[in-house]
């Protein structure tokens, strides 16, 4: 493994981690957009605006977007969160030059009249998509509680309403305030050529224009609170609970991973043995959510609309029990497997990799070889996460029931 | 790439199947024995879900604490699953701790605790599962048309029902452990960085005196097929319809695997560039190829709002249907690069190498290398396809809608 960086004349940043050893090659464009960067008035335009990217450039119609993607056998697709859109594909290593002729294309979309509305039209379908998916309706629901009155309330998808409304000279206005070289990452992972990885997209990039991109980062200021979304066309209970973390910047999101593992993994956790293995709860998991200067504990349950409130106050007895004593040592030793084998399976992939190390530079400008990270998840003691339960305060939650039940 | 395969036959039926990667750190196994879901008794439907549940508490020595804490002080990723004809065991580790999950696994397999205490809770994560299916409505709507599609009990849904459910004693999920946990008709695959001799005479050591339960073929009867609407007040209506196929261990699957392709592989597949790009009318559509050992499909689905849903399934359906009337050769060129790159991409995963080692030999009773499925799909031609479509058509379509208002299927029948 090999790292290499360099910067652009106008700012762009380009990192790589290349593996001789890999079959294929991964390549992201990491823009630091997302809902956080958006005004009420255009609430979803990243996330449609990063559908747009797909329907063309100067040179491109969407068909060829898509034809010469799949010309290269590539895996491709575009995410776009709270604070973050990513487009990226994986391919052959000898199709490394033209992954990169699309990828750096898309970046500067043509955003054209008639394939905004017909676009518009998918986005409303994605909309009433998760309107069907209760798991994540409550989870936007909650962050926008969590964060009430902070930017990352915002919903990613908006509303009908503000995607009916957007016109396309908002998102060209939007474009023009995030989509600076400044504000993009470009990465590659697995069998990559750097030096005609940076030659292409010095030739694709370079006279894209610079300029300032800002981004407001106020603390969070969440306050406890139980609530309940009454929706009797519901079956099953579905609740959401957030407590303050540490932010991704913060070097005790370690020991937030080794927390949230011990407490909340799928399997052999506190809350598996309290919830699920009695089945109190079909799903009981707690993840550690890690934001650009603020963070989030964040545990999902579902259960059965009449024990929902039983099901809250065991994971109120578990929180509570833990802060009194902390991991024994069997736990902490548990977890950090865990973390050290997920992360080690992911990282034979170069796709699984891309994202890694993609946000190690975007959130802190760094980079971390997977062994060293690995290394800093055995370094967190029982101690360390401990102290971080109480700092934090677990039990101080905001919690958010979406179904049958009237009361949780 | 090395490609160098290893293959035991263990006088009990057992397989074991290896394949040696040098330049990853971990090894992944698939491990499937047929307790799947077809072989759920008649009123005990569901009996396999609840089993795959209760083998992992406790089994041998250790309690469900202790049997979790082994495999988790070994870094141990694992899923279960129950398949149509199999429970699979999937687990993933650094490969020099695979031979310490694989005695576990000897425990879960060949010893499960199976105690009555801790079979209601079981039991009830499956009810829950299935009260849950409601609440998504996209995947209630696959596993139910897999249940109408597919020779009944091939395809059912694997949660059962709620009166099945209720009907099922502890004695009945230990009569499918007897039937079902045994070596006749079990393959074990491993791939990754790990010896594959040692880890045989480990295996053989595990496994070797598995006494084989009798062989107890599945008795099928038609299936139900039809169109069904499930009324739903959902925000997008649901589509879901399946035609038949060839299945895996057929030669004709790979004009199949093509045929999915330039329908719905990728971007610029008909399905999207006619559905989605040009006319806006979904966020989701896809065509999927899916295969049991004699019965395989193609099923496609696409979600829209109701005010677009009969436009929606009218287009779908065209499209599966006019993809008979020819193919662009430039599809012809995408479908075998996509296919070709994705074998090469998904065999970097140990995980996914293991599982296609299984299921390689379960469809054809061998193992192939990456080079002899690209050769054939480098030498499939246009003919070919068409000549597959002509005798796999889509028609004989089995429907299932679920949303508010269900569809005018005339067309179905067209």
């Amino acid at each position: 493994m090999e790292f290499h960086r360099t910067v652009l004349g106008n700012g762009l940043t380009i990192i790589a981690e290349s593996n001789p050893q890999a079959a294929s090659m991964a390549a992201g464009f990491f823009v630091r957009a997302g809902s956080r960067d958006e005004t009420p008035e255009v609430a979803g335009v990243s996330h449609f605006l990063e559908h747009m990217a797909f329907k063309g450039t100067a040179r491109r119609t969407p068909f060829d977007v898509n034809r010469d993607f799949d010309r290269l056998g590539a895996e491709y697709n575009a995410f776009t969160s709270e604070e973050n859109t990513v487009y990226f594909g994986a391919v052959l290593p000898e199709y490394q030059t033209d992954l990169l002729d699309i990828l750096g294309d898309i970046l500067r979309p043509a955003l054209r009249g008639e394939d905004f509305e017909m676009e518009k039209n998918v986005i409303l379908d994605e909309i009433a998509r998760y309107e069907d998916q209760p798991g994540y309706r409550v989870y936007e629901k909650l962050m926008g509680e969590f964060f009430a009155g902070h930017p990352l309330g915002n919903s990613v998808l908006g509303t009908r309403e503000s995607i009916q409304a957007l016109r396309q000279e908002d998102m060209q206005a939007y474009f023009d305030r995030r989509y600076s070289p400044r504000n993009v990452t470009v990465v590659g992972t697995g069998r990559i050529d750097f030096d005609a990885f940076v030659a292409k997209i010095d030739a694709m990039c370079s006279a894209w224009k610079p300029y300032d991109v800002a981004r407001s980062t106020p603390a969070a200021a969440p306050k406890p609170l139980r609530k309940v979304l009454l929706d009797g066309k519901i079956v099953r209970e579905h609740i959401a609970m957030m407590s303050p973390a540490p932010s991704a910047q913060d070097d005790a999101r370690y020991a937030a991973g080794i927390l949230a593992t011990i407490l909340g993994d799928d399997n052999g956790s506190r809350l598996f043995y309290a919830l699920i293995a009695p089945a109190i709860a079909e799903e009981a998991n707690m993840s550690h959510h890690a934001l650009d200067g603020a963070g989030a504990f964040l545990t999902f349950l579902s259960t059965d609309p009449d024990r929902s409130g039983e099901a809250l106050r065991i994971v109120h007895d578990v929180f509570g029990g833990f802060l009194d004593e902390g991991p024994i040592a069997a736990e902490l030793t548990a977890a950090q497997n865990k973390i050290a084998s997920g992360a080690t399976l992911k990282g034979e992939l170069p796709m699984g990799r891309l994202v890694n190390v993609g946000f190690d530079w975007v959130y802190r400008g760094q980079y971390v070889p997977l062994a060293e990270q690995i290394e800093r998840f055995y370094a967190v003691s029982a101690a360390d996460v401990l102290s971080l339960g109480r700092s934090c305060d677990i039990t101080a939650t905001t919690v958010l029931g979406l179904g049958p039940a009237e009361a949780l | 790439m090395s490609e160098a395969f290893f293959v035991r036959e263990f006088p009990n039926g057992l397989v074991f199947l290896g394949q040696r990667m040098e330049h990853v750190s971990s090894a992944a196994f698939s491990f499937l024995v047929p307790a799947g879901s077809s072989h759920d008794a008649t009123g005990r439907e569901g009996a396999a879900a609840i089993l795959c549940d209760w083998c992992l508490r406790g089994a041998g020595q250790r309690d469900t604490r202790a049997l979790n804490d082994a495999l988790d002080s070994l870094g141990c990723q694992h899923s279960e699953s129950v398949l149509s004809e199999h429970m699979h065991f999937s687990a993933a580790v650094l490969g020099r701790n695979l031979p310490g999950v694989l005695e576990v696994y000897a425990d879960i397999l060949r010893r499960p605790t199976l105690s009555d205490a801790t079979f209601e809770p079981c039991r009830g994560l499956v009810q829950q599962e299935l009260a849950g299916l409601e609440d998504e409505p996209m995947q209630k709507c696959s596993l139910l048309l897999r249940q109408r599609f597919y020779p009944y009990p091939l395809g059912r849904c694997l949660y059962g029902t709620p009166e099945s459910l209720a009907a099922i004693v502890p004695a009945d999920a230990r009569a499918h452990v007897h039937r079902g946990f045994t070596p006749r008709g079990a393959m074990l695959a491993v791939a990754g960085n790990v010896d594959m001799e040692p880890l045989c005479e480990q295996v053989h050591r595990l496994f070797g005196d598995w006494p084989a339960a009798p062989d107890r073929p599945v008795e099928t009867s038609q299936p139900a097929g039809g169109t069904v609407h499930l009324p739903k007040d959902s925000a997008q209506v649901h589509i879901a319809m399946a035609h038949r196929a060839v299945p895996t261990g057929d030669p004709r699957h790979y004009a199949a695997r093509i045929a999915e392709t330039v329908l719905s592989g990728g971007m610029s597949g008909r399905l999207f560039t006619e559905v989605r790009e040009k006319r806006g009318l979904v966020y989701h559509v896809s065509t999927r190829y899916h295969s049991l050992k004699s019965h395989a499909g193609m099923f496609t689905y696409a979600a829209t709002v109701p005010r677009k849903a009969q436009t929606t399934f009218e287009v779908v359906l065209g499209e599966l249907r006019r993809l008979g009337e020819g193919i662009e050769p430039d599809e012809m060129a995408r479908a075998r690069t996509q296919l070709r790159s994705s074998l090469v991409m998904q065999g970097e995963s140990t995980h996914v190498r293991a599982a296609a080692l299984a299921q390689d030999w379960y469809h054809l009773g061998r193992l192939r290398s990456l080079r002899e499925i690209s050769d054939h799909i480098e030498k499939v031609t246009a003919e070919e396809v068409l000549g597959y479509l002509a005798e796999f058509p889509a028609k004989g379509l089995t429907l299932l809608v679920i949303g508010p208002e269900g569809l005018d299927a005339g067309l179905l029948n067209g």
